[in-house]
């Protein structure tokens, strides 16, 4: 039985990589939300690839600052005074709370939208510094586009967001420009809070061709009384997060925030390994991949063409 | 000196509760006069003092203290003007404030309040001699939270404080009923000597006919908001409580149900 | 148990939320008037503070014009209750819920970012002293004036008259106090302070966002009540420094959460904690004055 022990010790011992030291990683989100989840179990499933197994050669530290910037400070503080190997921020407040706490810690943030806005690094290609990561920008203009393919007779883009989330404001400024190149009208609804989804949703009804909604906490919190609007008003709802689909979304051309947190978890592994954070360039997250629910465009008056139903990453019957 | 003309005061007007409270009253208290107010639930005598005091603004009449018209004057905006101390001990000080707290706060009727501090060492001073006056031994406490006093020592200090900045006009709202006999009769006495040494302008409202014919220069009586008795001089001299009651009887056309109440 | 610089956090974020704690003291147990203004009034002030500073603005200057904008909603909820008679917790909800729109407006977007900005701080991060500890001693300092001042203001013939307006309106009104201009006043100072705590927070923190409102009023009170139950009710200089203490005491229970399981409890569980802490003090008073009268 020891024998074995050993053995399997030994298996495992020459599976991690050369630099098996023990390392920390620090992941803190500003709060509970499936991406942001997602992000973080992605970060350390690629820390698990190379070789980096919590309980082993791995400690993985997570706290939520419960949607409370006061909270993401003293998360950040508390990061900062454990002396991590790298402090891995998620969101925009959590990334600029852990960056404005350390000069020495390696940070590699992911899940910002605008890290040059958030004034995280000075320049993606260069960061400089401590700090690099990952953008989840949106990639507005292939939205644009599905939207085209799919209803191509749609003039008009109603958007339903908080105005008091960072990522959506700046998504609304892409998808304006973007809309208007391929002569889409974008109508705009807000909802501060969840309970205003679904009125935000109906204002759209009879003015709009399409919707959308973005990656946005408040809205997607609430997606299923903007999927009943949309249901009964035969409205084609794109989502900006493919986690929206099976909740009854037509398609959506998004990050898949596990892909998200393997890319930002594979930066981190560079840190890890020695590689200067301000050596490595912010990325936007790569990976888009194409969801669709065949139910909910049934609902909507919708059909898929071939094209769009042999290129589905997922399909949702 | 206080000058009332034709007081006219309407509660709830327009509404089915409509009432009048006070039917044209006009009363005129020279500078220095004591005068006390008697009458029944009802009779007008807390609106009189209402509208004297600012709480009341009348719906006709004008209302003259010393010189100053105040009859559109809120009662903040009179208080440098009229001194008052209330029925309830609770309501004349401020629980929360210490004794020299609340004679800080009473120093300042009518003046500007700045930011110099309100308890200087020479303020601190004359405070704790008015208090020592009373000889309640609350000289001693004089950091104490007024809420630690008795209803009495209350009312003591309440009237120290109606007297610590100079007023036209002392206002006394049944302010024994609350108290104890002895207590009682120690804020009468209290009363007198401040009235009498300040030789301030005063209106007395009481439940007790014995009060309102021991104390002061003048009486009068109101009902159903007017004035129905007004007596100074040696006809006041000459009339009983026994009197005064005869003419509430009168008055109501029924029989009182507790004589003891009214003779005390 | 707790690092150095977690520690040091906790102190200059409590020091930092001491403004708010002294504002809300100043409403609800001075003024007697639970106000929710500061939930939109301290994002308010970093909002003002951040946009002004990223325009250029001298940092001090910014963080006195965040002083000037918080105390406006403060007067704005006064307006609605002493001029329009609304009920005061939902005139101050009324403002609170404003405010949100006009910190949209005051930033153009949800988060303006500090942290590559001169502040009030910069100037003393070079003088030899580490970061971790100037932060804490710079809002201390602040935070030590402001008491002295607030307390100064208190005990004095126009804080009494705000003491009484609390305590006693209709003894106030007598005395020649005029209550509503109290009210206006207590709103204005105490909006005014709790801005002035979103303006360094903002600054010690390196950002600004629309988010950061979100249960202030009960941190405040929170401070203010573990600060009462500290130091009991002996007078306006123990109930401010019981604010300060209170305030600190708050963030090192949070971070004592954060860095350890040994209490069972999570980051998560916060809110409730909070939550509880404050019904708890809420309702003490009302058992103690029961207990009193009987």
């Amino acid at each position: 039985m020891r024998n074995l022990i050993l053995a399997l010790a030994a298996a495992t011992a020459l599976t991690v990589p050369a630099k098996a030291q023990e390392v920390t990683v620090a992941v803190t989100a500003i709060v509970e939300h499936p991406a942001l989840d997602a992000a973080r179990d992605g970060v350390k499933e690629a820390l698990a690839e190379a070789g980096y197994k919590e309980g082993e050669n791995l400690t993985f530290l997570y706290e939520s600052a419960q949607g409370n910037p006061g909270t993401a400070a003293q998360i950040a503080r508390q990061f900062v005074g454990e002396e991590p190997s790298v402090i891995v921020p998620i969101s925009t407040p959590s990334a600029q709370a852990v960056v404005s706490s350390t000069r020495d810690i390696p940070v590699v943030f992911t899940a910002v939208s605008d890290p040059l806005g958030a004034q995280l690094v000075k320049d993606m290609e260069k960061p400089g510094g401590n700090v690099t990561g990952i953008s989840d920008m949106s990639p507005v203009a292939d939205h644009v586009a599905l939207i085209k393919e799919i209803t191509p007779d749609a003039k008009s883009i109603g958007f339903i967001y908080n105005t008091a989330e960072a990522n959506s404001v700046s998504t609304l400024a892409a998808l304006k420009e973007e809309a208007a190149k391929a002569g889409l009208e974008v109508i705009e609804s807000v909802a501060t809070k969840s309970a205003e989804v679904q009125g935000a949703t109906r204002a759209l009804v009879g003015r709009a061709d399409v919707l959308y909604i973005p990656t946005d906490n408040t809205i997607v919190s609430a997606f299923e009384a903007a999927v009943g609007v949309a249901e009964e008003a035969k409205l084609p709802l794109f989502a900006g997060d493919t986690d929206s689909v099976p909740r009854g979304a037509l398609a959506a051309l998004g990050f898949n925030y596990f892909d998200v947190g393997k890319q930002t978890g594979e930066v981190v592994v560079r840190v890890l390994k020695g590689e200067a954070p301000g050596d490595i360039p912010v990325k936007v997250a790569a990976g888009t991949d194409l969801v669709i629910n065949k139910t909910a465009a049934e609902k909507m008056g919708v059909s898929f063409s071939d094209a769009v139903l042999s290129r589905a990453t997922r399909v949702i019957e | 000196m206080i000058d009332l003309k034709n007081i006219h005061v309407t509660f709830g007007k327009g509404t089915p509760l409509q009432k009048e409270a006070l039917k044209g009253v006009s009363l005129t208290i020279e500078q220095g006069s004591f005068v006390t107010v008697i009458g029944s639930n009802g009779a007008g005598k807390s609106t009189l003092l209402g509208v004297l005091a600012g709480d009341v603004l009348p719906n006709e009449g004008k209302v003259t203290v010393g010189t100053t018209d105040v009859t559109r004057k809120p009662t903040a905006a009179r208080a440098g003007l009229v001194a008052r101390v209330f029925q309830d001990p609770l309501t004349g000080s401020c629980g929360a404030l210490s004794i020299e707290e609340n004679l800080a706060l009473a120093a300042r009727r009518g003046e500007r309040r700045g930011l110099a501090a309100a308890l200087g060492p020479n303020r601190r001073e004359r405070f704790r001699e008015r208090v020592a006056e009373l000889n309640l031994g609350l000289e001693n406490r004089m950091k104490d939270r007024m809420d630690l006093l008795s209803g009495g020592q209350r009312q003591a200090v309440s009237l120290v404080m109606a007297t610590l900045a100079g007023s036209e006009v002392l206002l006394l709202d049944e302010h024994t009923a609350a108290l104890d006999p002895g207590m009682a009769e120690f804020i009468m006495k209290l009363t007198q000597r401040v009235v009498s040494e300040r030789k301030l302008t005063t209106l007395m409202v009481t439940h007790s006919m014995r009060q309102a014919l021991d104390f002061g220069h003048r009486t009068i009586m109101l009902h159903g908001g007017e004035i129905v008795l007004d007596v100074s001089g040696d006809n006041r001299k000459d009339l009983q409580v026994e009197d005064l009651i005869a003419m509430f009887r009168k008055m109501r056309g029924e029989t009182l149900d507790d004589d003891a109440l009214l003779i005390g | 148990m707790l690092s150095q610089i977690a520690f040091w956090g906790a102190v200059e974020l409590g020091l930092v939320f001491a403004f708010v704690a002294i504002g809300v003291f100043l409403t609800f147990r001075v003024l007697d008037f639970p106000d929710l203004t500061v939930d939109g009034s301290f994002p308010l002030g970093a909002a003002v503070a951040a946009v002004l500073i990223t325009t250029g603005f001298n940092p001090w200057l910014a963080a006195a014009i965040a002083m000037v904008a918080g105390a406006l909603a403060g007067l704005v909820t006064a307006f609605l209750n002493v001029r329009f008679r609304i009920l005061n917790l939902l005139a101050s909800i009324l403002t609170m819920i404003a405010l949100f729109s006009v910190n949209l407006r005051v930033m153009g977007k949800p988060n303006v970012a500090l942290i590559n900005a001169d502040t009030m701080l910069s100037p003393f991060f070079g003088l030899g002293l580490r970061e971790v500890y100037v932060r804490p001693l710079f809002v201390g300092v602040l935070v030590v004036i402001a008491v002295i001042l607030v307390w100064r203001f208190l005990e004095s013939d126009a804080g009494l008259a705000m003491r009484a307006t609390g305590a006693n309106a209709r003894m106030a009104r007598a005395q020649g106090v005029d209550t509503r201009r109290q009210v206006y006043l207590g709103l204005a100072l105490s909006n005014a302070l709790v801005a002035l705590g979103g303006a360094l927070f903002a600054q010690t923190n390196g950002f600004a966002d629309v988010t950061s409102g979100v249960g202030t009023i009960v941190v405040g009170l929170a401070a203010v009540i573990i600060g009462e139950t500290l130091f009991g009710a002996r007078g306006i200089l123990l109930a401010l420094i019981g604010c300060i203490v209170g305030s600190i005491l708050y963030r090192i229970a949070i971070q004592l959460a954060l860095s350890t399981d040994a209490l069972g409890l999570k980051a998560s569980d916060l809110n409730l904690v909070t939550a509880v802490l404050v019904a708890v003090a809420l309702i003490l008073p009302h058992l103690r004055r029961g207990g009193a009268r009987s």
